[in-house]
């Protein structure tokens, strides 16, 4: 198979460094060329990578390299849209961030936008290329454990806002400046924004859509964030599922301008944990552990080291097949449409203070 | 395990062909190689990550427990575990003390430059159990540890509970449906096949074979052997 020629843009995302790897690894794939959003992303890609050409705009990049056949949008939520349409005028395929845009007609138009042109779009949904989410899926499916009656999950991580300051920015994660509720002085864009995941889980392995959804935000645990940090939410399915999912940056962590070691105060900094009680059992998943554990530099701090992180490779794979073989992503943008419709239930919902019939 | 690791050649373009001739072993390019399978498992690279990068400093011991079914070769399992001090410290290993009883055998062994490793190791569980294990580094900074805390075995990733209690510890999402342990061993065969360093595994074979042989010396001799 011919490689793919791709390339990256923006690489404000929180997931950029993610791409590394398996771009320059993975031999279905001609890793061509960056654009850069800003000095401080370029300085950090250069530090991070050798040998790929680094432009400080997205026309710029696409004009001295024509060959590149699908860009991965590395960048924050605001962008999405300006970045699709350039893509699209161009025939480029495209592998959208996990939130494409809150807006839904901007969202309808990206449908247009890439259904017109005959490109594929996938969403970075990695959680579809985690062996345990894999595993998970296959129990459900031999009805190990019946049909589902209640989908609880965790989706908590510490707040990327520090070293990613575009998600501290309702324009730029929310794509709009919109308060959470009367008289509460914070905005939509926090962590609800940065965790579809189980949102987008619960409907595969239910099969079934949102029926109704309820949520809640609590006092921010960093007091100076002007968005959501701490929500919680429940619900029921049209099946007659229940849930309930906590999608927060309930992780404190040091407020470091690049990830690294220390990044974390609370031990794990990250965590997608699942539990589907069905009428023949219940089933219990740790999505990213077991792992080591360490309690050295550069704080001396208890914490969780992990062992596996790559869910990129699946993913790559699949984006690579689909633009080579003609396909439709499992995790496409007509799929994912009903997900951040939900999501913005709860934002609705949390403005009203009333459950939110879908 | 030989399907899954055709598909790593045939998709990662490795035009080496590699048998595997059992958990341990495979055959390249007409040789019987080690493949040392355990060096390629998650937990022990993260291990030797946070020992030699900086995390930790001034290692002091590092404390192995390994309980297997009955019937296992202890001196197999102890090959096992003293390439990972090995591996995981990046220190070569230069004298053991080693005393066995029936179904167990406990071994300290010195490394190059005083640091202590203690090896636990026994073959007591019912056929078909999972081994049961801890690895465990002390350092004037830091401990690292592939046991959280307060546990005293390893978590899994999924359990179900329901007609059959079942656990399930997923690694890996190329190799998905195979265990961490058989993961390994594709791994290492494929590392093998692609980078071709044929003499240093052999190299790492003919040391650990030796320092197996110091381990029955003691047993028989009761004293602290030297290499």
């Amino acid at each position: 198979m011919k490689p793919l020629k791709i390339a990256m843009m923006s690489m404000t995302h929180g997931h950029t460094r993610k791409y590394y790897q398996v771009l320059k690894e993975n031999p279905k794939l001609d890793w061509v060329a960056v654009s850069t959003a800003n000095e401080t992303v370029k300085e950090i890609f250069r530090n991070s990578v050798e040998g790929i050409p680094c432009y400080d705009s997205d026309e710029a990049m696409l004009d001295a390299h024509p060959e590149i056949e699908a860009v991965v949008l590395a960048s924050e939520n605001s962008e999405h849209i300006r970045q699709m349409r350039l893509c699209a005028a161009r025939g480029i395929h495209v592998l959208s961030m996990k939130v494409p845009t809150f807006d839904m007609d901007e969202y309808d138009e990206m449908i247009r936008l890439m259904e017109d042109a005959g490109l594929v779009c996938q969403i970075e949904l990695e959680m579809h290329y985690n062996p345990v989410i894999a595993r998970m899926k296959q129990l459900v499916a031999d009805g190990r454990i019946g049909k589902i009656n209640a989908f609880n999950a965790t989706n908590i991580t510490l707040s990327p806002v520090w070293a990613f300051p575009w998600q501290g920015v309702p324009e730029k994660s929310y794509g709009k400046r919109v308060p959470l509720k009367e008289g509460d002085p914070r905005f939509r864009g926090g962590a609800l924004c940065d965790h579809p995941h189980i949102f987008d889980m619960i409907r595969h392995m239910t099969g079934s859509e949102f029926d109704q959804v309820y949520a809640q935000v609590a006092p921010n645990i960093r007091p100076d964030l002007e968005e959501e940090d701490m929500l919680s939410v429940i619900g029921r399915m049209k099946d007659g599922t229940v849930f309930s999912l906590d999608p927060s940056w309930s992780k404190m962590e040091n407020r470091l301008p690049v990830p690294g070691p220390g990044w974390e105060v609370f031990p794990k900094r990250m965590e997608v944990n699942i539990t589907l009680h069905g009428d023949k059992g219940t089933v219990m998943a740790d999505c990213f552990g077991p792992n080591v554990y360490h309690s050295g530099l550069p704080n001396d701090r208890y914490t969780v080291q992990y062992t596996y992180f790559d869910e990129w490779v699946g993913l790559i794979d699949e984006f690579v097949d689909n633009i080579r073989g003609g396909k439709t992503p499992l995790i496409n943008l007509r799929w994912h449409r009903e997900t951040v419709r939900v999501m913005n239930a709860c934002y609705e919902s949390i403005a009203t203070g009333r459950p939110v019939k879908l | 395990m030989q399907k899954n690791l055709d598909f790593l050649l045939e998709k990662y373009a490795v035009d080496t062909p590699i048998t595997l001739i059992d958990r341990d072993t495979a055959t390249v390019k007409g040789r019987t190689l080690p493949l040392l399978s355990h060096r390629w498992q998650r937990r022990f690279v993260e291990l030797r990550n946070l020992t030699q990068g900086g995390t930790l400093s001034g290692v002091s011991v590092m404390r192995v427990a390994r309980i297997l079914p009955r019937g296992t070769d202890l001196y197999r399992a102890l090959y096992r575990e003293l390439d990972l001090c090995r591996f995981i410290l990046g220190r070569e290993i230069t004298a053991i003390m080693a005393v066995d009883a029936p179904g167990v055998l406990n071994v300290m062994a010195t490394a190059e430059d005083g640091v202590v490793c203690t090896l636990e190791l026994a073959a007591t569980l019912a056929e078909g159990e999972t081994p049961k294990d801890k690895h465990e580094i002390i350092a004037a900074h830091g401990i690292a540890c592939d046991v959280v805390v307060d546990a005293q075995l390893q978590q899994d990733s999924i359990y179900v509970f329901g007609q059959e209690n079942d656990t399930y510890t997923d690694v890996d999402f190329e190799l998905f449906g195979l265990p961490a342990e058989d993961i390994a061993v594709v791994r290492a065969a494929f590392s093998l096949a692609r980078d071709e360093d044929f003499d240093a595994r052999v190299a790492e074979d003919k040391q650990l074979t030796a320092l197996v042989d110091l381990a029955r010396r003691s047993v028989q001799s009761g004293e602290r052997e030297v290499l």
